[in-house]
């Protein structure tokens, strides 16, 4: 058996332990997400060399393809393996931009390195990664569903239907959660 | 928060949403009367979703996948994305500029890379950043075009458009400019920083590197990479940038000769200093070096803060005084005292140029025989023949003479004299076959005053109004005629352009309160002149003068008229000459065709009204200034369109009689009202009153084309574009007419020649964009689009036809970053709904597109009237609601 059918199976065996012990479960799975999203990241930007867009989405389906193949697994755990998947995409990002920004400063103080995770967006408004990060562990503290919209919408690009499809609900109702979501977030981080 | 706390307060907030926006406060305050503390985070939210944007709308990796790449730097040769590099063309402080294939859009770009080691800095990463921030925001022709920036670990680099040509610098080392190509540089540059300034941005590095000049004489103001936004509201970093390059960083970036003294004390700078560095480069072009420099920076410092500078006559000869005075006000040393905004001294700067060509033309049609002539030779028999061919060169002798002869003495002798030359002449002249053509040409202003052209513009436009209203007389509408304002050197070629046989040419000079007006009638075919007069009148007798040349020209043509038609000839308006002036000023401010331009026609139109509440043609002045502002869609049509429509009423409730009521009307209510039937009978009434109304047919074949009755439309739109050749409006909506008949390649026929007649008129680009689609050229239909949003920035059918080009491209980013462009301006002001729908439309999101087309329809907003025939929304049409929103447009019937 070769390494990566072996892995297969074991995310497989994860995602169906899900329902007994969540928690445990996605501990588990995330490092292996992980490395999979953020190898493939690599070969999808080496690639396209500059001037490319990520295409998020494809690179969580690639992934999600790699990880799990061809098994069969019912919706409920293709939904956990994708919010796992836009969470590994966040913390890759955040990350990164960490990673970055010791490498310049040779490991300078890491409130510094929190100032270099606030990223321009769409050239308007700066989005401060770290505090969203913040305020979205907050809000699934008392709304877990709308957090993991948020994360599948902004950090795994998924659209609104997408999203509808992984969580089996209506696109109506996700559009709707992602409106209050999104208000609560700007107004916790404009705060 | 409690969860079951913020179940409550989400279901009052997705409640709200649901609700007009006018009446969701109220909803709100009634749904949590008894918890104030609901209200208070239910109101929060609302809040905070009014204000958030875009925010996290664009998925982070998108916008962060930089991060992700190693480090790496772009090498000449090399080729990456969808670039492949061809050379360098340029390298400076911060980097180098590589001339670049774009492979995706097929056209040359330049490429702007910042070097690695400025890279590592991150000063200069933001200021990299901002440059392309602060110029791709802008869109001015003279403004270089930024297509995008990318800012990363690999390589930060900006892609722009390619301008062949050399920099203002190059042009300043080997070649000598004449004031007027000076001007006409300034001009340009004023005009590229005017707009950065309505933007709320400073360039604060204006110099001669920083500006490029194409072969065909086109400015382009580059380089905003000093550029800082005026009202910066940006946190972090950016401020703290901003604040160390107004102080220390301030003096190494900029160059020193063309800092304003604020600039050189590190003092914070506004828009002003902009200005004292365009003094600066006009004090250079003219006199060959800048004002305050010197061997030394520290003394050239010195200089600019206690110096003034010399006068520029010491350096060149022949300076205007005006010049002088401009560019002193430029230099003053207190920014108080300076030019307050460059718009004033745009204007100061074209006005100085208009009169330097007035001169400069002056000067040239002098032959030697004239400039002894001290005596003004009324057109006898005899010097009729000496005159052939030269309507310019007399109408500026003559206009020479006024300056420095009095004129007055010699009136009355002057008409009787060229009366007599008329006649001699005439009974020389055989009578011409069939219908008699004509053009008024724009009476020139010969008034020192720029102001006092409405004058010479409203003579103009009185005059070909009164004589299109006969039958035998095929008048050449003003549209056209007025292609020729700047120009009228060569009458034969002119009318040859037009299709006429004679031409009418004039100036106007106000003396005091006299008017001297000049009138000549030439016959195109040798260019000799049929008839000439000078009219000297109080200027309260300006509407005596304007029937009495009306009727000269219809005598010297020797037109029969019929009673009905003698009446209409000698028809006014108003007997009031102030309303009258009124009304021309705003027809002046009109034909600028921008909204704030129109809102001042509008305000001479009222007062005109108030002087003489009668006075029809004011009042359609005015419903076709309120249907243009509608039609613009900057605002918010219908209070507009209301507006315009009483004013249409109110002028053909006054003046049946009036086909420029009707007209306007029958427009109006197209837009406005959607009323076809209505609209179509108030044209055929216009039409029926004059017949040679060009634009009444314009508009009648407009309605025609829109509601599918294309077999009458084609001609219809054909005959007003015969009717008045060179207005290249007719041309470009006969493209958009035929395109929309499914004649596409005619289509695009029409347009190209229509772009030739008008290189800067963007609708014929909007349209070949369409057209492009049509045709499933993507790429030629989004060089289109963008050339139309270049030209027409205020507008949104480009962005959108772009982004529809994009998405069938399969670009479905730059498709929906375009889209979210126009969303994010439509919480800024007025986009037509239907826009934002078609661009939905374009990537596939039906249900949105129907929804916004269902938003355009309440908020009647004009451009649904392309329902039925738009092919770019052919997909919907069997969808059950755009099939009953045709139903409720009445597209149906």
């Amino acid at each position: 058996m070769t390494s990566d059918a072996a892995k297969s199976q074991e995310i497989s065996r994860i995602l169906h332990e899900w329902k007994d012990d969540g928690q445990d479960a996605s501990e588990k799975l995330m490092p292996l997400v992980y490395d999979e999203l953020r190898r493939q990241a690599a070969r999808y930007l080496r690639r396209e060399r500059p001037g490319h867009t990520l295409q998020t989405t494809a690179l969580i389906h690639e992934t999600y393809l790699k990880l799990i193949g061809q098994q069969n697994v019912d919706w409920q755990n293709r939904a956990h393996f994708f919010g796992i998947a836009a969470q590994a995409m966040k913390r890759i990002l955040i990350d990164y931009a960490k990673a970055r920004h010791r490498e310049k400063r040779g490991g300078a103080a890491e409130n510094l390195a929190l100032d270099e995770a606030r990223f321009v967006i769409s050239g308007e408004k700066s989005v401060d990664l770290i505090a969203l990060d913040a305020a979205l562990t907050r809000l699934s503290e008392f709304d877990a569903r709308q957090a993991s919209i948020v994360e599948l919408k902004f950090f795994a690009g998924f659209s609104i239907e997408e999203i509808g499809e992984t969580l089996h609900i209506s696109a109506a109702t996700v559009k709707r959660e992602w409106n209050s979501a999104r208000a609560w977030l700007h107004s916790e981080i404009t705060k | 928060m409690d969860a079951t706390r913020w179940q409550k307060i989400k279901s009052v907030f997705d409640a709200a949403l649901d609700i007009d926006p006018a009446k969701r406060s109220a909803y709100v305050s009634a749904a949590c009367v008894d918890d104030p503390g609901l209200l208070a985070e239910v109101n929060t939210l609302l809040n905070s979703f009014e204000n958030a944007e875009s925010f996290i709308e664009e998925p982070a990796a998108s916008e962060f996948a930089s991060l992700i790449i190693e480090s790496k730097t772009l090498k000449t040769g090399q080729r990456f994305a969808h670039y492949e590099i061809l050379r360098q063309i340029g390298a400076g402080g911060m980097g180098e500029v590589y001339l670049a294939r774009d492979e995706k859009l097929d056209r040359m770009v330049a490429i702007k890379i910042l070097n690695e080691e400025f890279s590592g800095q991150e000063l200069n990463v933001q200021r990299f950043v901002r440059e392309a921030k602060a110029a791709s925001s802008l869109n001015h022709p003279n403004i270089l075009v930024i297509h995008a920036i990318n800012v990363g670990d690999d390589a930060n680099y900006i892609v722009s458009e390619f301008v062949e040509g050399k920099t203002l610098r190059e042009v300043i080392k080997t070649s000598n400019l004449k004031t007027s190509e000076v001007l006409d540089i300034a001009i340009q540059i004023a005009g590229a920083l005017a707009a950065a300034h309505g933007a709320s941005i400073v360039h604060r590095d204006i110099k001669p590197e920083n500006v490029v000049v194409r072969p065909d004489g086109y400015v382009k103001v580059l380089d905003f990479g000093l550029a800082k936004l005026i009202q910066q509201n940006a946190v972090g970093l950016e401020d703290a940038t901003a604040k160390q390059n107004q102080t220390a960083n301030g003096l190494i970036m900029g160059t020193v000769n063309y800092m304003s003294p604020e600039q050189a004390k590190g003092e914070r700078v506004d828009h002003r200093t902009d200005i004292f560095s365009l003094g600066v480069v006009i004090y250079e072009l003219i006199a060959g070096q800048t004002p305050f420099q010197s061997s030394s920076m520290s003394e050239t410092f010195a200089n600019l803060i206690n110096v003034e500078p010399q006068p520029l006559s010491r350096y060149a000869s022949n300076v205007q005084d005006e010049l002088q005075r401009i560019v002193s006000k430029t230099l003053r040393k207190k920014r108080d005292e300076r030019y307050q905004t460059i718009k004033d001294l745009h204007t100061d700067l074209k006005t100085l140029r208009e009169n330097l060509e007035f001169d400069e033309r002056l000067e040239r049609s002098q032959s030697p025989t004239d400039k002894s002539a001290t005596v003004i030779l009324p057109a006898t028999a005899d010097n009729v023949n000496v005159l052939t061919g030269e309507t310019s060169g007399k109408t500026i002798r003559q206009a020479k003479r006024l300056r420095s002869i009095s004129t007055v003495v010699f009136a009355g002798l002057l008409i009787a004299a060229v009366s007599a030359g008329y006649y001699l002449f005439s009974a020389r002249k055989t009578g011409s076959e069939g219908k008699k053509s004509l053009a008024v040409l724009p009476f020139v202003n010969a008034t020192e005053d720029p102001n006092a052209e409405y004058l010479s513009d409203g003579i103009t436009e009185s005059i070909i109004n009164n004589l299109s209203q006969l039958a035998s007389l095929r008048v050449m509408p003003r549209n056209s005629a007025f292609r020729f304002k700047k120009d009228q050197t060569d009458a034969k070629n002119i009318a040859l352009q037009l299709g006429v046989e004679t031409l009418v040419t004039g100036d106007i000079k106000q003396l005091g309160d006299k008017l001297i007006i000049n009138a000549r009638l030439i016959d195109a075919k040798d260019g000799s002149q049929i008839w000439g007069n000078q009219y000297v009148r109080p200027t309260t007798d300006i509407l005596a003068a304007q029937s009495e040349i009306a009727q000269a020209v219809v005598q010297n043509l020797r037109l029969k008229l019929t009673t009905s038609e003698t009446q209409l000839l000698n028809k006014r308006y108003t007997e009031n000459v102030e309303a009258w002036q009124l009304y021309q000023r705003g027809r002046f401010h009109l034909y600028k065709l921008t909204p704030p331009e129109t809102k001042i026609g509008i305000s001479y139109f009222q007062q005109a009204i108030e002087l003489d509440p009668n006075y029809a043609l004011a009042y359609a002045g005015l419903a076709e200034a309120y249907r243009s502002l509608a039609i613009a869609s900057e605002l918010p049509p219908a209070e507009n369109l209301a507006k315009s429509r009483a004013a249409g009423d109110r002028s053909i409730a006054i003046d049946e009689s009036l086909s420029e009521g009707h007209s306007g009307l029958g427009m109006t209510m197209f837009w406005g009202e959607w009323d076809w039937a209505g609209s179509e009978a108030h044209h055929k009434r216009a039409l029926e009153l004059n017949p040679n109304n060009a634009l009444a047919h314009l508009f009648y074949a407009h309605l025609l084309s829109n509601i599918g009755r294309h077999t009458e439309a084609l001609p219809e739109v054909k005959l007003s574009r015969e009717l008045d050749p060179l207005f290249p409006f007719a041309g470009a909506l006969e493209g958009q007419f035929l395109l929309h008949a499914g004649r596409t390649d005619e289509a695009l026929a029409r347009l190209q020649k229509t772009f030739d007649l008008a290189p800067m008129f963007w609708m014929p680009h909007l349209f070949a964009s369409s057209a492009y689609i049509e045709k499933g050229m993507y790429a030629e239909a989004i060089t289109e689009a963008r050339k139309a949003t270049e030209l027409a920035p205020s507008q949104t059918n480009s962005i959108v036809n772009e982004s529809y080009a994009q998405s069938k491209l399969g670009n479905r980013d730059e498709a929906q970053a375009l889209l979210d462009k126009l969303l994010k301006l439509a919480a800024e002001r007025f986009v037509p709904p239907s826009h934002i729908a078609q661009a939905y439309n374009g990537l596939g999101e039906t249900e949105k597109a129907l929804d916004w087309l269902e938003r355009a329809f309440e908020q009647r907003d004009p451009k649904m009237v392309f329902l039925k025939v738009d092919p770019k929304m052919n997909n919907l049409r069997s969808e059950p609601r755009f099939i009953d929103l045709m139903k409720r447009m009445k597209f149906d019937q």
